[in-house]
């Protein structure tokens, strides 16, 4: 019930297409033998735009619930400014600015997205967790949360469904697992992130998820610079 | 001796003046002095006032003449103190000596004389404004002085410095209009004021003197602000932080109170995650009291806390601090190159077209920063914007513009998801033209609204013309006439027998009678169902295939409706009188408990009446045509039709005796009673009755001595002919009199009058012969008792039930589905 009417704020109609197509876009294999014209019918450049979408979704669902809790727990002081905060990802080097973000390799780009959203799953379903022994969070706020960290699942499946294809296709070179294994390993956030306040956890979260619809963006208008950029 | 000279000038040029008055001019007006003015006791200067021209270049001369001697003197100096003016230095002036001074002024006419001054220099003595005012704030010891500094006014003769000066001076708040003091200075050029109010304006001017003469003019006003007390300034405010283009940034501070001391703003920031601080980077790019961060000094996702930091020689304040996600702060600056255009496609209606660019600095190229648009337009002299939600499209296509108006549009973008929304762009005005189909529109509604006017006319004129041309173009209807009812018979429930009698052919009911092609309608006798023939004759091949609903109303319809279906036969016989009509108006309340019975008896025969009214109305108008003699048949209405059907009915069915009575004069045994398709819509109020244009017609004909069945008795036996006829859907019965057409006045007479209300026997090929019960007597009865005696009967015998079941049609329904005599299936077989 409450899932529902969390789900109805969020579109669930819009979230759950995105869902399916990022699936079958996700998922070919199992009918079509990967190089199958059905398997190529969906252009980079259409799945850049879902996990595009799928990544604003995201991003604007962070940013109702980091409302709503700032809402219902009025920081003491001005909440933005709070020294103490240090996100999860915050030892994580990321482009910080639109220079950087375009000279970077495409590999290493598409190496920290993925860094990222993984990074999140695990604090992320810790914070749906203590969400859900938090008695006086309403029931929006903690589908919201849920949907959430379901998104970012999706949203990266989604993503390394695109890198694969790019791989395939040549656009980006093979090197990314080899990143990938080295480092993810670096991140022990949940100490951190338990240290936080709600609040703060989910500022984190927003600003990363926004961070990564953003480095997307300039990924597909690198690679592909005339698709509508 | 100098007056006899004047005189006799002026006797010389008395002449000539009058002369020269006429032409407008003149010797020049008289000249004033108007001050004499020493600044120092050792110079003086005079000045004056010239009178009129007289119209002529004019020269001033002055002279003067000293007390002690005779001699005029002229001016010596007349430019040093400017026009109209003369100055004596020092060689020419004698502070002890009293000047008689006087300005002549000359043109070519004459000259004119002031009059004379006497000065005294040492009373003319007044010095100028003392100069180069200077105020200046001081605080030592924790007290705040007022210092102030001036010079002597300057002189002409700058040797002679050594003058002494007293000077004088006053001060008040600047928002007072009271000067507050005046305070004798003495001989300094400088004063130092205490016990001021700190954080206040202060107004200050000074004047001087010499040892005699008058005061100077005050200075011209100085002001200064006198410090609060030892403060430090005012907490400046950050106002806003923004980036134009997600690239760089720039942040805004109001300054506080700087308490009229010197201040320095320092804008300081450290970064989310960082202890270091740093300054800003450029207070100048942006204006004054901003901080500028370009692309190396600004960092995304990451909290910049910053705080402006005022500094004075007391002390220091910070402002709060304020913290800045660069990404939330991004607001753009406003599209740009708006255009407007009007598409005029070919035989569509005009739409505009609005294009325009991202601002220039923001790079939407690189997807680092999505714009989303949103338009707004309102007519010019319109009130309320209507906002449109664009997306990232940089053009948009409005239809649906009200034509002639001007409208006004303006579009603002904002980053998707982060920032907020840019200035609107600046207005751009779009005139729509005017649509030319507006007056095309405008000629359709007036034709209209004419042709509309002709036909209420033409209506008019027909019900003024009345009834006449009704009939001209509708002719009434004849119907057929039914002689008599034997109510006794539906008293005594002897229901088979009124039904046979009647032939009500309604049962069961049917309708689609579209294939049935047989000239004549067959009707049988049954070995067991000895009475029933009739019942069913009108159907025979339709039953196995109509929906019961269908059924239901053509059966109903269809036999009643054969009045109406004479209607063409009905023309033949125009000679229809008048009073027969009206007679049978007046039959309708006469023969009502008559006609009730009979269609009570039809309604009940049908097995499944409808429920509507309308419907029963249609089945009611059954027994009217079955009715073996020439009694109005017209009380085919259901109690439920209105008045109007009522006559409708009654002027259809009038004529239904006509007819037989033509027939009858023809000879015509077996005559085919045709239906003109669209006949009865014509009538349209006698629509609903007839929506079916094919109908069969069941003829009742009398029998006539000669008729070919042989074993009937002639004399006493009418029989009933039941066609079908070819194209005709509906049955209809129509009876066939014996009796020579005189009869056809006496119809009205229910005594006379016979039933046929027993069917004695049938005989092959379509012949039906009802025998006249003798029983039979006309008992009026009014529609209550009937009512009252049919709900009364349902309770008993089925039989009777279905004789006066028009009060309850599904009751009706019901209760002769149970009858066996109403059964429809039983009689399938024999008409197959």
């Amino acid at each position: 019930m409450a899932l529902a009417r969390a789900a109805g704020q969020a579109g669930p109609g819009a979230a759950l297409a995105l869902l399916w197509l990022l699936v079958r876009a996700a998922a070919p294999p199992a009918v079509c033998a990967p190089g199958d014209s059905g398997y190529l019918r969906l252009s980079v450049a259409d799945l850049f735009d879902r996990v595009i979408r799928h990544s604003g979704r995201i991003h604007s669902l962070s940013t109702a619930l980091c409302a709503e809790l700032e809402n219902r727990f009025p920081a003491r002081d001005n909440e933005l400014g709070k020294p103490a905060r240090r996100c999860p990802t915050a030892g994580m080097l990321t482009p910080n600015g639109k220079e950087y973000a375009q000279k970077i390799p495409r590999e290493e780009l598409t190496y920290v997205i993925l860094k990222l959203l993984h990074a999140w799953k695990e604090p992320l379903s810790h914070f749906n967790q203590h969400m859900e022994h938090h008695q006086e969070l309403p029931d929006d706020s903690l589908s919201k949360a849920k949907q959430i960290s379901k998104m970012v699942h999706e949203l990266e499946t989604g993503i390394e469904k695109v890198t694969e294809k790019m791989q395939s296709m040549g656009i980006i070179s093979n090197s990314l697992h080899g990143m990938a294994s080295s480092e993810a390993a670096g991140f022990s956030s949940t100490n951190e992130a338990n240290m936080m306040s709600d609040s703060d956890f989910i500022h984190c979260f927003k600003r990363d998820s926004n961070k990564v619809q953003c480095y997307l963006k300039i990924l597909k208008c690198r690679i592909m610079p005339e698709n509508s950029c | 001796m100098k007056q006899k000279f004047m005189s006799s000038i002026q006797i010389i040029l008395l002449l000539p003046l009058t002369a020269m008055e006429l032409t407008g001019q003149s010797y020049p007006g008289k000249p004033k002095i108007i001050r004499c003015r020493s600044l120092e006791k050792e110079t003086f200067s005079c000045w004056w006032k010239p009178g009129s021209d007289g119209g002529l270049p004019t020269n001033y001369t002055l002279f003067y003449s000293k007390d002690s001697e005779e001699k005029i003197y002229e001016c010596p100096d007349y430019r040093t103190s400017g026009p109209n003016s003369c100055y004596f230095n020092k060689n020419h002036t004698n502070p002890w000596t009293t000047y008689n001074i006087t300005v002549t002024a000359t043109n070519e006419i004459g000259s004119n004389s002031s009059d004379p001054q006497y000065v005294d220099v040492t009373s003319i003595v007044q010095p100028g404004s003392p100069v180069n005012l200077t105020l200046e704030a001081k605080t030592s010891a924790s007290i705040t002085y007022l210092w102030a500094k001036w010079s002597p006014p300057p002189l002409a003769d700058a040797s002679s410095n050594s003058h002494v000066y007293h000077y004088e001076l006053r001060l008040k708040p600047e928002e007072k209009e009271e000067w507050q003091e005046t305070i004798p200075v003495g001989m300094q050029t400088q004063y130092k004021v205490s016990r001021l109010n700190p954080g206040i304006r202060y107004v200050v001017q000074v004047r001087c003197m010499l040892d005699l003469g008058e005061w100077s003019e005050w200075s011209a006003e100085k002001h200064i602000q006198i410090p609060s007390e030892e403060l430090p300034p005012e907490k400046p405010t950050i106002t806003k932080c923004r980036s134009p283009e997600k690239e760089t940034f720039t942040c805004w501070w109001k300054p506080g109170s700087d308490g009229g001391r010197p201040t320095n703003y320092t804008l300081l920031y450290s970064k989310e995650g960082e202890e270091q601080v740093y300054e800003c980077p450029d207070y100048r790019t942006a204006g004054p009291n901003s901080c500028y961060f370009d692309k190396k000094h600004t960092s995304f996702w990451t909290i910049y806390n910053i705080t402006v930091r005022a500094t004075n020689e007391i002390g220091s304040n910070s402002s709060d601090p304020h913290y800045v996600d660069v990404t939330y702060i991004v607001q753009p600056d406003p599209p740009v190159n708006v255009t407007l255009e009007l598409k005029k496609p070919m035989n569509r209606k005009p739409y505009l077209v609005l294009t325009w660019s991202p601002p220039p600095l923001a790079d939407v190229r690189s997807g680092w920063l999505t714009l989303e648009y949103e338009l707004r337009l309102k007519p010019e002299e319109g009130e309320e914007w209507e906002t449109i939600f664009v997306g990232q499209q940089t053009q948009y296509k409005m239809f649906s513009l009200n034509p002639g108006k001007k409208y006004i549009v303006q579009i603002h973008c904002k980053p998707d998801h982060h920032g907020s929304w840019s200035e609107w762009s600046s207005e751009n005005y779009i005139q729509i033209p005017n649509d030319f189909r507006v007056k095309d529109m405008i000629v359709w509604i007036i034709v209209g609204v004419l042709s509309s006017l002709i036909c209420l006319i033409m209506s008019w004129t027909m019900i003024l013309k009345g009834y006449r041309m009704i009939a001209f173009i509708l002719p009434p209807v004849p119907g057929p006439k039914i002689k008599g009812i034997d109510t006794h018979l539906l008293e005594t429930g002897k229901s088979e027998e009124l039904l046979s009698a009647l032939g009500c052919h309604g049962f069961p009911p049917t309708s689609d009678c579209e294939e049935l092609l047989i000239e004549y309608l067959e009707v049988e006798d049954s070995e067991d169902q000895q009475l029933m023939p009739s019942h069913s004759n009108g159907n025979p091949s339709k039953k196995g295939k109509t929906t019961p609903k269908e059924t239901d109303s053509d059966s109903g319809r269809g036999s009643c409706d054969s009045p109406s279906l004479l209607s063409e036969k009905c023309r033949e016989s125009r000679a229809l009188p008048s009073t027969l009509q009206t007679q049978d108006v007046r039959d309708v309340q006469e023969n009502k408990a008559v006609k009730r019975s009979w269609e009570t008896e039809c309604v009940a025969s049908e097995r499944k009446t409808l429920l509507s009214n309308s419907e029963s109305t249609k089945s009611s108008t059954w027994p009217a045509a079955q009715l073996p003699d020439n009694q109005p048949p017209m009380f085919a209405y259901h109690s439920t039709v209105d008045a109007r059907k009522i006559t409708l009915i009654t002027t259809n069915v009038n004529v239904a005796p006509v007819l037989v009575e033509n027939e009858e004069k023809h000879q015509s045994r077996y005559s085919v009673t045709e239906t003109v398709p669209g006949d009865m819509e014509e009538q349209g109020e006698m629509e609903n009755l007839h929506s079916k244009t094919e109908e069969t017609a069941v003829q009742v004909k009398q029998n006539r001595p000669n008729e070919k069945s042989p074993f009937l008795n002639g004399t006493l036996m009418d029989y009933v002919e039941v066609h079908k006829v070819k194209q005709d859907e509906e049955p209809a019965v129509l009876l066939k009199h014996k009796e020579n057409s005189g009869k056809t006045e006496n119809y009205t007479i229910p005594g006379t009058s016979k039933e046929y209300t027993k069917v004695s026997t049938v005989v092959d090929h379509n012949i039906l012969v009802l025998m006249p019960d003798s029983r039979v007597q006309h008992t009026p009865m009014s529609q209550e008792p009937a009512k009252e005696a049919s709900q009364n009967l349902q309770q008993g015998q089925a039989e009777k039930n279905m004789s006066y079941c028009l009060t309850a049609p599904s009751d009706c329904k019901r209760e002769t589905s149970g009858s066996e005599y109403m059964d429809p299936s039983s009689f399938m077989p024999s008409f197959k």
